[in-house]
C-alpha cells in the first residue's frame, strides 16, 4: 500500500535560509529522541568536552611529579633492620586529596592531570582511525557495489582478505616491526584502521547495491549523469545513516585496540624516546606493572578503566539509536507507563491482539441507528454475519494520535459481498483487520463494538454471538481462519517460502480438523484445490514455483478450507494482471454461491467493487461516507467524492472526451482539514461543509445512506447527485 | 497518415536475459526471450500506447528505446538514423524517461531543485538562469506556485505531484521523445487523470512524441492515439486507440478487453482463452499464443504468424487474419514473410 499523504496546504513557507538549513540537517539523520540516545549523547559530549578543555583545568603536567608530597616509602616486609637483608622501601602513592583529585601514582604524578591528557589522546586516535577506516570503506564498498563486475569482484577480494587477517595480531605484529610505530599517533591510527574497515566496507557494499538498482539512479543515469557524481550525490547521501553507524563502530573498535596496544606495551610510552602519549592503555599498563591492584590503589586504575567502559557505552548507545533510525521496527511501541494508564491498555500489547482501550463505550448508545436493524437493501433475508458498530482506530496514543478509522458502521451478510472502496490511506484496511483485531500496536481501537454472530457450518466454532473487542486470547483464536478468514494483497509473503503448499494444507487442517486422516487431510486438499481451478499436483510445489495469480488462489483455497462465515479480502487481485483478475473473481463468486460466507472485498478500484458487490460503502480519510447498493451507487452517486471517483476512471466505450478527474490531492492524516475532510476538493462545497463534519445518515426513503450536507435540511442538491435511483428489479434481472 | 516522419523508431527489436536456472557453479544459463522483433514508431505530437500483461516485454521496449539496454537484433533509429552505441548525453537530450514508481523514481535526499537542476546543467539548458528555468518547469507540470515545491524534498509531496516532479526532471532537457513506463500505476485512482492530462497536454502544446506504457487498457484508450498489444514479448495488434478497443481483431486482446472492469457491461463476461502466458524460457512454437488461443488451428501450432493489416492502419499479428489460400502457401514457409513485409510496408 502507498502512503500518499502529505498535502500542501499543511505546509508553512520556510523561514529564511537557516530554518532550512536546520531542517535539511535534522531530516537527514533524525534521530529518535529516546533516553538510549540522550544518554549515548551526553557520555559522548562529555568525553569531548574532556578532551578539548582538558590541556587548560589540568592542574599538573601529566608528566610532573609533586616534590611537595613526594613519594612516601614503605619498607618492604621481610627487609631491613634485623632480617639480615638491607633496608628496600617502594613507593607509595598519595590517595585523592584536595591537592591530588585522583590521588597520584607511585611516581606522585598527578592522575587527574593524567586521565585528562590521556582521554584526549585516546579520543584523538580512536576517532582518527575511524575517520580513516570510514573513508577506505566508502571507498571500496561504495565503488565495488555501484560498479558491479569485475570491480566488485576485485575490492569484495580485498576486503575480504582484511576480514580474514586476524586484527589484533597483526596490529602487535605492525605495531612492533615499525619501531618508532608508538610514538606517531598518525601511524598508530592508521594500523588501527587497516585492521578494521573491512566490515564497514561489506555493509556499504551491500547496501549500494540494493540502491544502485533503485529508480532515482537509472533516473539519474538516463539524464546523463557521470558516475563518480551519481556515486557522490546521489547514492552516497542515502548511506549516511549507515556511515553514521559504521564510524562510531569503529570507533568503539579503534579505541578498543589503540587501549589493547598501549596495555601491551607496543603503543609507545611516554617516558620512552621518542615519548609516546599519555592514554588509557598506557596508565593501566604503568598501574598493573606497579602492583596498583594488589596494592589497593584504585584511583590509579579505576579511573582509566571506567572512562573505558562509559565511552564505550556511549558510542553503543548511540549506535542503537541510529539503528532505530534506519530500521524503525526496533522502536518500542513508544508507549510510556503513564500513557499506558491513561488510555487504559497494558503496557505490552500482545503480538496479533489490537488492543483495545478499556473506558470505551462496550454497549453503543441504543438510539444510535444501527444497521442491523435496517432490512438488507438487495436481499431482504439475508441474516447478518459480522456487524461493526461506531469503530473508531488510532494510531498512536494522546495528542500524537492519527485517527485512521473514526466512527464507522459495516454489515457484513451471509451469502453478500460488501465491497469497500477507497483511496490508500482512508482506513479501508485498518478498518477491517481492527474488527478481528489483527493490527499490531500502536494501533489502538479507542471506540465501537464488534459483533460476530456465529453459526459454524462445519467444525467446532463458537455457536451464538461472539463480542471481538472484549474477547480473549483463546476466544479470538477459536474464531479466527476457521470462522473468519482473511487474503491478503501480498500472497508471496503470506505463504511459507521454505515449505510447500501441500505441507501447508496438511498444517491447517492437522490443527483445526484433527479428526482426519493423513490421506484424508491430503485429499481434502486437493479437492480445495479443485476447487479454486489448480491441478492438484500443485501441492508439491513451493510457493516460489507458483505464478501470482496461482499463489493468490492457493491463499484462496486456504482461506476457504475450514469453511469459513466470513471471508475479507484485502485488494486480493491488485498485484494481478486483468486476465487473472477477473478469473479469481470468478472462482470467489462461485465459492460464495456454495460455501454462502459473508464477504468483504476491499479495493481502490471502484469499477471492479461495481461489477462484483451487493453493496458498496465508500471511505474517505476514515469514515464511510456513502453506503448504497451496487448499482445505486454506480448510476446514482449521492457523495460528490464517488461521483468524482465515478469520473476518474476512462471509459471502455463510446467517444472520448476530456475528463477532469478530482482536483487536489489525497488528505494528510496528520492534519485533516476541519468540518467535511473533503471539502478543498469538493466542487460544491458550501460555508458549512468547512466548519461541520457531516455524519452518515439514511436518505429519505431509500436503504442507502450518505454523509454530506448537500443531502442534509433543505441544501439545494445538485442534478450530478440527484440522479434517480435505477430500477433494482431491472439491475438484478441482468 | 503524418507528413513528417516518426521521431524514434524501433525496427524489429529483440532482446534476450540469461537468466541462472540454479545455484552453485554448475548453473546452467538459460535465455529468457524477453522481446522478439518489436517494431514501434513515435511520432511527434502523437501518444502510443504500449498495453500488456506483466511479463509480457512492455517495459523491456521502454528501456530499449530509452537505450538504458542495447537490443541483440534490430535497430533504434532516431530522425531516420541510427541512434549512436552507448548512451551519450545527446541522446539522453532528445529521449527521456519517467519511471513507474514516483516515490523510488526521486532521491529522498535531494530537494525538488536538485532533481532539476542537474539535467539543466548537465545539457548546458539553462543559460545563466537556472532559477528561471527551474521554475518554467515547474509550471509547465502545473505545480504552483514554483518557487514553494522548488525547495522541498520529495517526502513532502504526495504521489501526483511527485510523478509531476519526475515528469519535469524528464522535461528539463527539453526532448523530443518521451517514454513513460506505467507513469499512473501506482498513483491513487483520483490523481491518476491529472497525469495523464498532463501528457496529453504535453502532446498537444509541445508536439513531444510519447510512449505510454500500461496494463490498464481503459487508460490507454483515453490518453493514446495509437495502441500496440504486446503478448509474450511479441506485437500482436496495433492500431488507433478506438479502432482497436471497439474492433479487437486478435484473439488475445479480445480476451484484455473481456477480462477488464467494465461497470457499464450488463453481465458478467465470458473469458475465450483462460490461463497465463508462457514461460518465455522455451516459448510455444508458431503464435505464443495458440495454446491458450479459442479459435486455434493446425497452422498457429507451426509458424508464427506474419502481421496482417486488418484495416487501414490496424494490423494484428494472427492466422485467422490471413486469406485461407494464403495460409497453405504460407505453411511451405515462403510468403509469410513477404506478407509480414507487405504489411509493413503499408504502415511506412
Amino acid at each position: 500500500m502507498t502512503i500518499n499523504s502529505t498535502s500542501l496546504a499543511g505546509i508553512p513557507p520556510v523561514a529564511g535560509p537557516n530554518a532550512e538549513l536546520v531542517f535539511r540537517r535534522t531530516r537527514i539523520l533524525r534521530l529518535p529522541r529516546s533516553p538510549k540516545v540522550i544518554a549515548g549523547v551526553v557520555i559522548l559530549a562529555f568525553f569531548g568536552v574532556l578532551a578539548i578543555v582538558g590541556r587548560w583545568i589540568a592542574p599538573y603536567s601529566p608528566n610532573a611529579t609533586d616534590e611537595q608530597s613526594w613519594v612516601q616509602h614503605v619498607l618492604v616486609p621481610g627487609t631491613g633492620a634485623g632480617t639480615g637483608f638491607p633496608a628496600s622501601y617502594y613507593p607509595l602513592p598519595l590517595p585523592p586529596s584536595a591537592a591530588h583529585w585522583l590521588g597520584t601514582t607511585v611516581f606522585a604524578q598527578d592522575v587527574w592531570s593524567q586521565l585528562l591528557a590521556a582521554t584526549q589522546a585516546t579520543l584523538f586516535v580512536g576517532l582518527l582511525a575511524a575517520a580513516i577506516a570510514t573513508v577506505l570503506s566508502i571507498l571500496f564498498g561504495v565503488t565495488a557495489g555501484y560498479l558491479g563486475g569485475g570491480t566488485d569482484e576485485g575490492l569484495s577480494l580485498v576486503a575480504n582478505v582484511f576480514l580474514a587477517i586476524p586484527g589484533l595480531p597483526l596490529l602487535i605484529v605492525l605495531a612492533d616491526y615499525v619501531p618508532s610505530a608508538g610514538s606517531s599517533v598518525l601511524l598508530v591510527a592508521a594500523i588501527i584502521a587497516v585492521t578494521t574497515w573491512a566490515y564497514s566496507s561489506r555493509t556499504l557494499r551491500a547496501q549500494t547495491l540494493s540502491l544502485r538498482n533503485r529508480e532515482f539512479v537509472e533516473a539519474a543515469r538516463v539524464s546523463g549523469e557521470r558516475p563518480v557524481r551519481i556515486m557522490l550525490v546521489e547514492v552516497l547521501p542515502n548511506l549516511i545513516p549507515i556511515v553514521a553507524a559504521s564510524f562510531l563502530f569503529t570507533a568503539l573498535a579503534a579505541i578498543g585496540a589503540y587501549v589493547a596496544i598501549a596495555f601491551l606495551g607496543l603503543a609507545g610510552s611516554p617516558s620512552s624516546s621518542p615519548p609516546g602519549l599519555w592514554n588509557w592503555g598506557e596508565m593501566l599498563r604503568e598501574g598493573f606493572a606497579n602492583n596498583a591492584v594488589r596494592g589497593g590503589w584504585w584511583w590509579w586504575w579505576a579511573p582509566p578503566g571506567i572512562c573505558i567502559a562509559l565511552l564505550g557505552t556511549g558510542l553503543a548507545l548511540l549506535n542503537f539509536g541510529i539503528d532505530e533510525f534506519i530500521n524503525p521496527r526496533l522502536r518500542a511501541t513508544g508507549l510510556s507507563r503513564r500513557t499506558a494508564k491513561k488510555v487504559g491498555i497494558g503496557l505490552r500489547p500482545k503480538l496479533g491482539m489490537t488492543p483495545v482501550a478499556r473506558h470505551q463505550p462496550l454497549v453503543v448508545l441504543p438510539n444510535r441507528s444501527t444497521t442491523a436493524s435496517t432490512p438488507s437493501p438487495v436481499h431482504d433475508a439475508a441474516e447478518p454475519a459480522l456487524e461493526v458498530r461506531g469503530l473508531s482506530v488510532d494510531y498512536g496514543y494522546g495528542d500524537q494520535a492519527v485517527h485512521a478509522v473514526v466512527d464507522c458502521d459495516l454489515v457484513l451478510r451471509r451469502g453478500q459481498v460488501l465491497g469497500l472502496a477507497g483511496e490508500s490511506g482512508s482506513g479501508k484496511t485498518t478498518l477491517a483487520l481492527a474488527a478481528i483485531r489483527l493490527l499490531r500496536a500502536p494501533a489502538l481501537i479507542t471506540a465501537g463494538q464488534v459483533l460476530f454472530y456465529s453459526k459454524p457450518i462445519s467444525g467446532d466454532g463458537p455457536v451464538g454471538t461472539v463480542d471481538m473487542l472484549s474477547a480473549t486470547d483463546e476466544e479470538l483464536r477459536a474464531v479466527r481462519w476457521s470462522e473468519i478468514a482473511v487474503v491478503l494483497q501480498s500472497s508471496l509473503n503470506a505463504l511459507n517460502p521454505v515449505i510447500t503448499i501441500g505441507a501447508q494444507f496438511d498444517d491447517l487442517l492437522r490443527v483445526h480438523r484433527p479428526f482426519l486422516s493423513p490421506s484424508a487431510r491430503r485429499a481434502r486438499a486437493g479437492e480445495l484445490l479443485d476447487l479454486v481451478g489448480m491441478n492438484a499436483d500443485r501441492l508439491r510445489s513451493y510457493p516460489h514455483e507458483l505464478s501470482g495469480g496461482m499463489r493468490q488462489r492457493a491463499m484462496i483455497a486456504m482461506a476457504i478450507a475450514l469453511e469459513p462465515q466470513v471471508m475479507i479480502l484485502d485488494e486480493p487481485t491488485t498485484a494481478l494482471d486483468v486476465v487473472t483478475q477477473r478469473e479469481i473473481l470468478e472462482e470467489l463468486t462461485g465459492l460464495r454461491d456454495r460455501i454462502d460466507f459473508a464477504t468483504l472485498f476491499i479495493t481502490h478500484d471502484l469499477s471492479l467493487l461495481v461489477e462484483l458487490a451487493d453493496e458498496i460503502a465508500v471511505m474517505y480519510a476514515g469514515r464511510v461516507m456513502e453506503r448504497a447498493p451496487a448499482a445505486s451507487l454506480f448510476h446514482a452517486p449521492r457523495l460528490p467524492y464517488t461521483h468524482a471517483l465515478l469520473h476518474s476512471f476512462p471509459p471502455m466505450h463510446g467517444p472520448r472526451v476530456p475528463m477532469a478527474g478530482l482536483k487536489g490531492s489525497t488528505p494528510d492524516m496528520h492534519d485533516l482539514p476541519g468540518g467535511c475532510a473533503f471539502h478543498p476538493r469538493c466542487s460544491w462545497a458550501m460555508p458549512r461543509c468547512h466548519q461541520e463534519i457531516p455524519k452518515l445518515a439514511p436518505l429519505d426513503g431509500s436503504p442507502r445512506e450518505v454523509a454530506c450536507w448537500l443531502h442534509r435540511d433543505d441544501a439545494i442538491v445538485p442534478a450530478e447527485l440527484a440522479l434517480p435511483e435505477p430500477d433494482v428489479m431491472k439491475v438484478r434481472a441482468q | 497518415m503524418n507528413s513528417v516522419g516518426p521521431v524514434l523508431e524501433g525496427r524489429e527489436l529483440t532482446r534476450s536475459f540469461w537468466v541462472k536456472q540454479s545455484r552453485g557453479l554448475l548453473a546452467r544459463r538459460a535465455r529468457v526471450h524477453a522481446v522478439e522483433g518489436v517494431t514501434v514508431r513515435l511520432d511527434p505530437g502523437r501518444v502510443t500506447a504500449l498495453v500488456g500483461e506483466s511479463g509480457a516485454g512492455k517495459t523491456t521496449v521502454a528501456r530499449l528505446l530509452a537505450r538504458i539496454i542495447t537490443p541483440d537484433a534490430g535497430d533504434v533509429l532516431l530522425d531516420g538514423r541510427p541512434a549512436p552505441p552507448g548512451r551519450p548525453r545527446a541522446y539522453a537530450a532528445q529521449v527521456q524517461m519517467v519511471f513507474q514508481d514516483p516515490f523510488a523514481s526521486l532521491n529522498p535526499v535531494h530537494k525538488v531543485r536538485h532533481h532539476l537542476v542537474r539535467p539543466l546543467q548537465i545539457h548546458h539548458m539553462a543559460h545563466g538562469d537556472l532559477d528561471g528555468a527551474v521554475s518554467e518547469l515547474l509550471r509547465r507540470v502545473a505545480l504552483k506556485p514554483p518557487d514553494q515545491f522548488a525547495v522541498k524534498f520529495p517526502h513532502e509531496l504526495s504521489g501526483g505531484q511527485r510523478q509531476r516532479v519526475a515528469i519535469a526532471r524528464a522535461l528539463a532537457v527539453r526532448p523530443r521523445v518521451l517514454i513513460a513506463d506505467e507513469p499512473v500505476s501506482m498513483l491513487d485512482v483520483s490523481i491518476r487523470l491529472g497525469v495523464l492530462n498532463l501528457l496529453a497536454d504535453l502532446r498537444d502544446r509541445e508536439k513531444l512524441a510519447i510512449l505510454y506504457v500500461t496494463h490498464d487498457i481503459a487508460s490507454a484508450r483515453y490518453l493514446a492515439d495509437t495502441i500496440m498489444v504486446m503478448y509474450a514479448g511479441q506485437l500482436v495488434e496495433s492500431a488507433p486507440s478506438v479502432d482497436l478497443t471497439d474492433h479487437p481483431a486478435h484473439p488475445y486482446t479480445q480476451l484484455l478487453l473481456a477480462a477488464a472492469p467494465d461497470p457499464d457491461r450488463a453481465e458478467p463476461p465470458a473469458l475465450a482463452g483462460r490461463g497465463a502466458p508462457p514461460s518465455l524460457l522455451a516459448p510455444p512454437s508458431g503464435c505464443r499464443f495458440h495454446p491458450r488461443c479459442p479459435y486455434v488451428m493446425d497452422i498457429c501450432r507451426r509458424q508464427v504468424p506474419p502481421s496482417v493489416a486488418v484495416s487501414a492502419d490496424h494490423s494484428a499479428a494472427c492466422w485467422l487474419h490471413v486469406d485461407p489460400s494464403e495460409r497453405r502457401v504460407n505453411e511451405k514457409g515462403l510468403a509469410a514473410t513477404t506478407t509480414a513485409r507487405d504489411s509493413l510496408d503499408q504502415r511506412n
